[in-house]
């Protein structure tokens, strides 16, 4: 099921292609967008921990930055639990944003073996952006998914999460249930197809930017591409933790969650000397 | 050739919702921006969240232009 833009062997198929198996188990290329991904995550992480300083140098810098500014984002907004699950939010955006920027890397989606098939030639890339494929999408979903339903269960309680499903006048409960069910489940759904629609269709534009004008013109939606992957992977990750935190406060403690930035003002006041304290 | 027409007016006529809802959260952040610059941290994820909401029905509308194309 190739998509052919104008030009030959430009092709972006909406599954990843296999490129051998071992076994029942097959290796597609997306996997190896995803296993690079996690690799260079690692590696970096690896090599940066070792040699960390408590000044940082310019570079470990750039990348403690993300680190700092996605934990005070799920600081200032993940309620009071947020230490629970700061860093599974953290791992699904640096996963997601490596994972889209290695698939705008050139040779990515285009150095590959040419398979000819009687339909035509057939190009299947070695590497190939792990988001523009559903599995890689859904897999983190259901993790997310998993995740709220976990912390939903586990502050609540098994009785009071299965009495949110069955809404409040109870008599309407064979109606909310499904509707209550379906809603939770479509959250799965959304949260897999933005990031494989944007990503694939990212992947698509590309590809047919490039076979229509090969010069130049590609730069500027490569540049589109990069704030995409951005804003792609921060809206995963912001959305896996809002469905966390309203999963959390569903029941109890709503007056602890209606003001989110009550303990930000809280460690801003220990910041300056009370007149207090200036005055004795 | 249906399927291709199919998928084309799928996503056209997809986009125009959260086009409309797009430019409206975007007028009224930056319109909240312009009123209380400060307040940019408090606004910046709400505002995420909601162009992220608004963009999904455009992403519903591209699965299945996808759909239409590519499951024959």
């Amino acid at each position: 099921m190739p998509f052919f833009a104008a030009g030959e062997l430009v092709t972006v198929s909406i599954k990843a292609e296999p490129l051998f198996s071992i076994g029942p188990f097959t290796f597609t290329n997306s996997m190896v967008g995803a296993l690079l991904a996690s690799a260079v995550l690692l590696l970096v992480a690896w090599y940066f921990t070792r040699r960390s300083t408590l000044v940082p140098s310019r570079f470990q810098a750039l990348l403690e930055f993300p680190i700092d500014w996605m934990t005070s984002i799920v600081r200032d907004s993940g309620g009071s639990r947020w230490r629970g699950f700061v860093t599974l939010i953290l791992t699904f955006f640096l996963l997601i944003l490596v994972a889209n920027y290695l698939g705008l890397f050139p040779g990515v989606g285009t150095i590959g073996l040419v398979h000819h098939a009687e339909t035509g030639d057939e190009l299947v890339p070695f590497v190939r952006s792990a988001a523009a494929d559903l599995n890689f999408t859904l897999g983190l979903a259901i993790v997310s998914f998993v995740t709220f339903i976990w912390w939903g269960i586990r502050v609540n309680g098994v009785g009071n999460y299965l009495k949110e499903f069955l809404g409040e006048p109870r008599y309407m409960a064979p109606l909310m249930a499904p509707i209550h069910v379906i809603s939770e489940l479509s959250r799965l759904i959304s949260l897999s197809m933005r990031l494989f629609g944007n990503v694939f269709a990212g992947e698509v534009l590309l590809a047919t930017m490039l076979a229509l004008v090969p010069i130049a013109v590609p730069t500027v939606f490569i540049g589109l591409e990069l704030i995409f992957g951005f804003v792609q992977a921060l809206v995963f990750a912001l959305l896996a933790m809002t469905y966390i935190t309203l999963a959390i406060a569903e029941h109890a403690h709503h007056d602890e969650h209606e003001s989110p930035h009550a303990d930000l003002a809280a460690s801003e006041g220990t910041g300056h000397t009370p007149p207090a304290a200036e005055a004795a | 050739m249906t399927g291709n027409l199919a998928a084309g007016l799928a996503m056209g006529l997809g986009a125009i919702g959260p086009g409309i809802g797009l430019g409206i959260a975007v007028s009224k952040a930056m319109e909240a921006l312009g009123r209380n610059p400060e307040a940019s941290g408090a606004i910046f994820v709400p505002y995420v969240l909601g162009i992220a909401l608004a963009e999904a029905v455009a992403i519903y509308a591209l699965v299945v232009s996808l759909l239409l194309i590519f499951v024959k």
